[in-house]
C-alpha cells in the first residue's frame, strides 16, 4: 500500500482498537489460505497504472504544479457539466465510510442528498461513523460478510494482503493505461495519487487526494510583528527561534508562544530534518526516531518546555482548546493541519493573522517537510462481476467530478437557492442549512484533486497556495510507502507507541533521553528490526 | 438491660424558674449513649454544611458551566478561555442552529421512542424471568439462573454479537438495540431479591383462593413491589438513553438515537492527532453547540428522575442486601 497513508494510519490508529483487528484476523482466515510474507511486497513501478488526462479549459487563477501544488481559484468558474451519462438505472450502491463533521440532514429532509442520488440515477447507502468508531464498526462489517460495494481502507487490518487477494478487485484491468478514459473525472486525478494506490503489483484502490502535505501548522502573524518578525523565513535557526520563543512568552499576561496537543512535533521534526517515517542509508533503513535528528529535536523541544515557552498543559489540549487559545491570542505557533486554515480564516482581526508556518532548518539550512497527505485514505471495491464494477466506477466518477464542475458544486455546496446563493463574485455562500445538508461523506468515498478556494477571500486562497507552494518543494517522502510489511501491519504502531509515549514523558520533563534510547532498542528487539527486514527486502526486491 | 436515654433537647429547654441564664456546659458524650442521640455542635453542624456544600459543588458546578458556555457566544467563549460561567450577553444561537436542521429533534424523538419502548420490554421481561425465578421448585431455575448471570460477568464480545444480530436479520433495525440487552442480569438479580422477600403466606393465601400464577403476579406481586419496578424501570431508561455503541454497529445513521449524535457532536473536539491527514479534515464545531447538545440530551433524564428518585434508594438497598 501507499506510503503517507499506510504510515500514517497505522502510525495514528494502531491504538484505537487493536482487540478489534485481532477479532478481524480470525475472520478473514474464511477469506482463504494464502502464503504470507514479503512475497507481497512490491512497487508502485510495477503496476500499470492509470494514465493521466487532465482537464482541458480551465484556467485557475494560481496555478498548480507536477510535484503537487494544487491550482488556486478566486472564485468559482462557470459551472460545467462532467458526467454527461446517468451511471445507475436504479440500481443500489452499498459504502462504508467516515465522516468529520456533524451528521447530516436525513435523505428525506435534505434537497442534495435527493439531487446526488436523482443525478446518480439510484441509490447510495452510506454506512458512514466518525474516525475513533471506524476501526469497530469495519470489522464487525467485514466480519458479517456482507461487504459493501466501497469501503474506505482507513484502519488496520490483519493479512490486508490477503483481504485484498480474495475480497477486493484489482482494478488494473479497469483502470490502468488507457482503460481509465472511460471515466474522465477519475483520469484527471495525476498519477501522483494513483502511486499509492498500489499493492502487491495490482491497482486495488481509488485515491482521495489531498495536498500532498499537511504542513508545518500556523502563526499568529500579529503575534510575531509584535516581536519584529514579519515571516518565518526570517528565523536563521533553532537558536534563534528559541530567543524568539522567549521573545513570545510573557505568563503574566497569559501569552504563550506555543501550545498544541502532543506539544505538536510535526514543525519540530521539520525543522530537524528528521525522515519522514525512515531513511535510506546505504540500502539499510533507519527509523526515524533511530536518527540523530530526532532525538536532537526531542531534546530542543524538552529545552523548549522546560523554559516556559509551552502553555502549562496545553499538551493534553482537545482541538478546541488549542483553536480557541491560538485565535484568542494566547499563543502564536500550533501546530493543525494545512487544510484546517479554514477552521482559523474567518476569526482574523486586528489582533490574529492566521498564517501558514514555513520551517526553517534548525542549522542554518533548508528544512524538510512530509509528504504526509498524500491521500486522505485509499477506497476498496468488493470483488463482483464487470458490469457491477464498471456501475460502482461510473459513480465513483460522478463523486470525483473536479473543482469548476456542476456535480462537484452540488456535491460540496448542495443545491442552489436551498443550500447555497451564488454571490456577486460568483462564489457560492453557503445558507444556514448548506453544511448539515452536504455532511454526506460522498467525499470520503471518491474525489478530485483538490483546488485551494476560499469563496469570496481572495487573500485566503493565496495564503494558503503560497502556503503549499512553499512547503511542497521541500517535502520529502517515506521510502518504503509502496512497500507492504506484514509485521508493520500487523503491530506496526502498537511497537511504536511506546517510543512516542516515552518521547513525550522527556519532553515533559518526566523521563531522560536515556529512558528514549531504551524505548528505542525495545522497539528494535521486539519487532522493529523484523519491519526493517521485511522493508529492506522489499525495497532490494 | 434498659438504656435509658435523655433526650439533649431538654437540657436547654427554658425552667420554670426564672434564673439568669447560664452558659451551657459543654456537653459531655455519653459512651453508652447511640452518636445520633447527641446534639450536634456547632462546629459539626458547620463542618457537615461545609462538606455538603462542596460536595454539591462539584455536582453543579461543570453542569452550571455547561449551561452557561451553551448561551454564550463564541467571542465570549475566546475570551474566557472557554470556561463561561456567567455569560454577558445570553444567547440561544447555539440551540437555534442545533433544534433548527431536525437532525437533533428527530435523533430525540428517536431516543426517546427506544427508551420508552426499550424500558418496557426490558421491564416487562425481567420481571416475568425474575419471578419465575423467585419461585420455589421451578424446574431448571438454578440453571436458568446461573445462565443469566453468567453474561453479567462474560461477555460474548462485539463480533460473535454482531454475528447473531446479523443472522437474526437485525441489522439496520431498532429492535437491534433492545433484544440483545433485553435482560440485565443485574437487574434481574434485584427484583428477584425482592420478589423472594415477599412474604410466602400472601402466596400460599392467593393459591387456596386458587390464583394461578399471573394472577398473583399481577394483583399482588406488582402492586407491591412498585419502588423495585421504579428503580429498575431507571436503571433501564438510563441505560437506553445513554446506549450509542448498539446504534454504532447496527444502525445506518439516519437512525442514530440522540447519544450518537451527541458522540458525534463530542468527537469532533478530540485532541488533534499529530498527524496531517487527520488533523485537517476535523472541523470541530463551535464549544457552545458542544454544550448545547449536552443540554439537550441531559432535559429528559433530569425532568423524569426526580419521580422516581424516592424509591431509589429502597430499590437499590433491596438488591444489596438481599441476594
Amino acid at each position: 500500500m501507499s506510503a503517507a497513508i499506510s504510515a500514517s494510519a497505522l502510525s495514528r490508529r494502531n491504538f484505537l482498537g487493536l482487540a478489534g483487528a485481532g477479532a478481524l484476523a480470525v475472520t478473514l482466515a474464511s477469506c482463504g489460505t494464502r502464503s504470507e510474507g514479503t512475497g507481497q511486497v512490491s512497487n508502485a513501478e510495477d503496476a500499470l497504472l492509470p494514465k493521466h488526462v487532465p482537464l482541458q479549459g480551465l484556467t485557475p487563477d494560481l496555478p498548480g504544479t507536477a510535484d503537487g501544488v494544487p491550482p488556486g481559484f478566486f472564485s468559482y468558474p462557470e459551472p460545467f457539466r462532467s458526467v454527461s451519462d446517468v451511471p445507475l438505472t436504479g440500481e443500489t450502491i452499498s459504502a462504508i465510510s467516515m465522516f468529520f463533521a456533524t451528521v447530516p440532514n436525513g435523505r428525506a429532509d435534505n434537497p442534495a442528498w435527493q439531487e446526488v442520488e436523482k443525478r446518480l440515477g439510484g441509490t447510495l447507502d452510506i454506512n458512514a461513523v466518525s474516525d475513533a468508531d471506524y476501526e469497530s464498526r469495519f470489522s464487525t462489517t467485514v466480519a458479517g460478510g456482507d461487504l459493501p460495494d466501497m469501503m474506505l481502507y482507513a484502519t488496520t487490518m490483519q493479512d490486508h494482503a490477503g483481504f485484498l487477494d480474495k475480497a477486493c478487485e484489482d482494478l488494473t484491468p479497469h483502470l490502468g493505461g488507457d482503460a481509465i478514459e472511460a471515466y474522465p473525472n477519475l483520469a484527471a486525478i495525476p498519477e501522483l495519487f494513483w502511486e499509492q494506490c498500489v499493492m502487491a503489483g495490482k491497482l486495488y484502490y481509488l485515491p482521495i487526494p489531498r495536498a500532498v502535505t499537511g504542513g508545518s501548522g500556523f502563526f499568529n502573524a500579529k503575534r510575531l510583528e509584535e516581536v519584529g518578525v514579519t515571516d518565518t523565513a526570517e528565523i536563521a535557526d533553532a537558536d534563534t527561534f528559541f530567543d524568539l520563543l522567549g521573545e513570545l512568552t510573557d505568563p503574566s499576561r497569559n501569552r504563550w508562544a506555543l501550545g498544541s496537543t502532543s506539544f505538536g512535533l510535526t514543525p519540530f521534526r521539520h525543522v530537524f530534518r528528521v525522515p519522514y517515517e525512515w531513511r535510506v542509508d546505504g540500502g539499510k533503513l533507519v527509523k526515524d526516531f533511530e536518527t540523530d535528528e530526532y532525538l536532537a529535536m526531542i531534546e530542543y523541544v524538552a529545552g523548549v518546555r522546560e523554559a516556559g515557552y509551552f502553555v502549562p498543559g496545553s499538551e493534553a489540549w482537545e482541538k478546541n482548546q488549542m483553536v480557541n487559545k491560538f485565535v484568542g491570542g494566547q499563543t502564536a505557533i500550533i501546530y493543525d493541519g494545512l487544510p484546517g486554515y479554514a477552521t482559523y480564516a474567518p476569526s482574523a482581526s486586528d489582533t490574529f493573522a492566521p498564517a501558514p508556518f514555513v520551517p526553517f532548518g534548525h542549522d542554518g539550512g533548508a528544512a524538510q517537510t512530509h509528504q504526509d497527505n498524500v491521500l486522505f485514505s485509499p477506497v476498496m471495491l468488493k470483488k463482483g462481476e464487470p458490469e457491477q464494477i464498471e456501475r460502482v466506477l461510473r459513480v465513483a466518477n460522478f463523486l470525483a467530478a473536479p473543482f469548476g464542475s456542476e456535480e462537484y458544486l452540488l456535491l460540496n455546496y448542495g443545491v442552489e437557492g436551498v443550500d447555497y446563493d451564488m454571490d456577486a463574485g460568483n462564489n457560492p455562500i453557503p445558507t444556514d442549512r448548506g453544511l448539515s445538508d452536504v455532511a454526506v461523506p460522498w467525499k470520503y468515498l471518491a474525489a478530485p484533486q483538490q483546488a485551494v478556494y476560499f469563496p469570496g477571500h481572495e487573500d485566503q486562497t493565496r495564503a494558503v497556495h503560497g502556503g503549499y507552494s512553499a512547503l511542497i518543494p521541500i517535502s520529502v517522502p517515506n521510502p518504503v510507502a509502496s512497500i507492504y510489511s506484514p509485521t508493520n501491519t500487523d503491530k506496526g504502531g502498537t511497537l511504536s507507541q511506546p517510543v512516542s509515549d516515552t518521547a513525550q514523558e522527556v519532553i515533559a520533563g518526566r523521563k531522560t533521553m536515556k529512558d528514549l534510547e531504551k524505548a528505542i532498542a525495545t522497539w528494535a528487539s521486539k519487532g522493529g528490526d523484523t519491519i526493517r527486514g521485511e522493508y529492506e527486502q522489499g525495497l532490494a526486491a | 438491660m434498659t438504656i435509658t436515654t435523655r433526650d439533649p433537647r431538654t437540657e436547654s429547654a427554658p425552667g420554670p424558674v426564672a434564673e439568669p441564664r447560664r452558659p451551657r456546659p459543654r456537653a459531655r458524650r455519653n459512651s453508652r449513649r447511640p452518636v445520633w442521640d447527641e446534639e450536634p455542635s456547632l462546629p459539626a453542624t458547620a463542618l457537615k454544611g461545609l462538606a455538603l456544600t462542596a460536595i454539591s459543588f462539584l455536582a453543579i458546578y461543570p453542569m452550571f458551566a455547561v449551561l452557561a458556555t451553551s448561551l454564550a457566544s463564541q467571542e465570549e467563549i475566546v475570551e474566557k478561555n472557554g470556561l463561561v460561567l456567567w455569560p454577558d450577553s445570553p444567547t440561544f444561537a447555539a440551540y437555534e442552529q442545533i433544534l433548527s436542521g431536525g437532525v437533533v429533534t428527530d435523533a430525540l424523538l428517536r431516543s426517546i421512542g427506544i427508551t420508552v419502548i426499550g424500558t418496557l420490554c426490558s421491564v416487562t421481561f425481567t420481571v416475568l424471568m425474575a419471578y419465575g425465578l423467585s419461585r420455589p421448585r421451578v424446574v431448571g431455575g438454578r440453571f436458568w439462573l446461573m445462565s443469566v448471570l453468567f453474561t453479567m460477568f462474560f461477555s460474548a464480545g462485539i463480533i460473535p454479537n454482531f454475528l447473531v444480530v446479523s443472522e437474526l436479520g437485525l441489522l439496520d433495525s431498532y429492535a437491534a438495540l433492545v433484544l440483545p440487552v433485553l435482560i440485565s442480569a443485574f437487574n434481574l438479580v434485584v427484583v428477584r431479591s425482592f420478589f423472594m422477600g415477599l412474604p410466602q403466606e400472601l402466596f400460599e393465601a392467593a393459591r387456596i383462593d386458587g390464583a394461578g400464577d399471573f394472577r398473583i403476579l399481577l394483583t399482588m406481586v406488582l402492586p407491591l413491589s412498585k419502588g423495585v419496578l421504579a428503580v429498575v424501570s431507571l436503571f433501564y431508561g438510563v441505560a437506553y438513553w445513554n446506549a450509542f455503541f448498539n446504534a454504532m454497529l447496527y444502525l445506518d445513521m439516519d437512525k442514530w438515537p440522540l447519544s450518537m449524535i451527541l458522540r458525534q457532536y463530542v468527537l469532533l473536539g478530540q485532541p488533534v492527532a499529530d498527524n496531517a491527514a487527520m488533523a485537517s479534515e476535523m472541523a470541530a464545531p463551535t464549544q457552545a453547540i458542544q454544550m448545547a447538545v449536552v443540554v439537550v440530551s441531559l432535559v429528559p433524564i433530569v425532568v423524569v428522575y426526580p419521580f422516581l428518585q424516592r424509591y431509589f434508594t429502597k430499590g437499590v438497598i433491596t438488591g444489596a442486601v438481599k441476594g
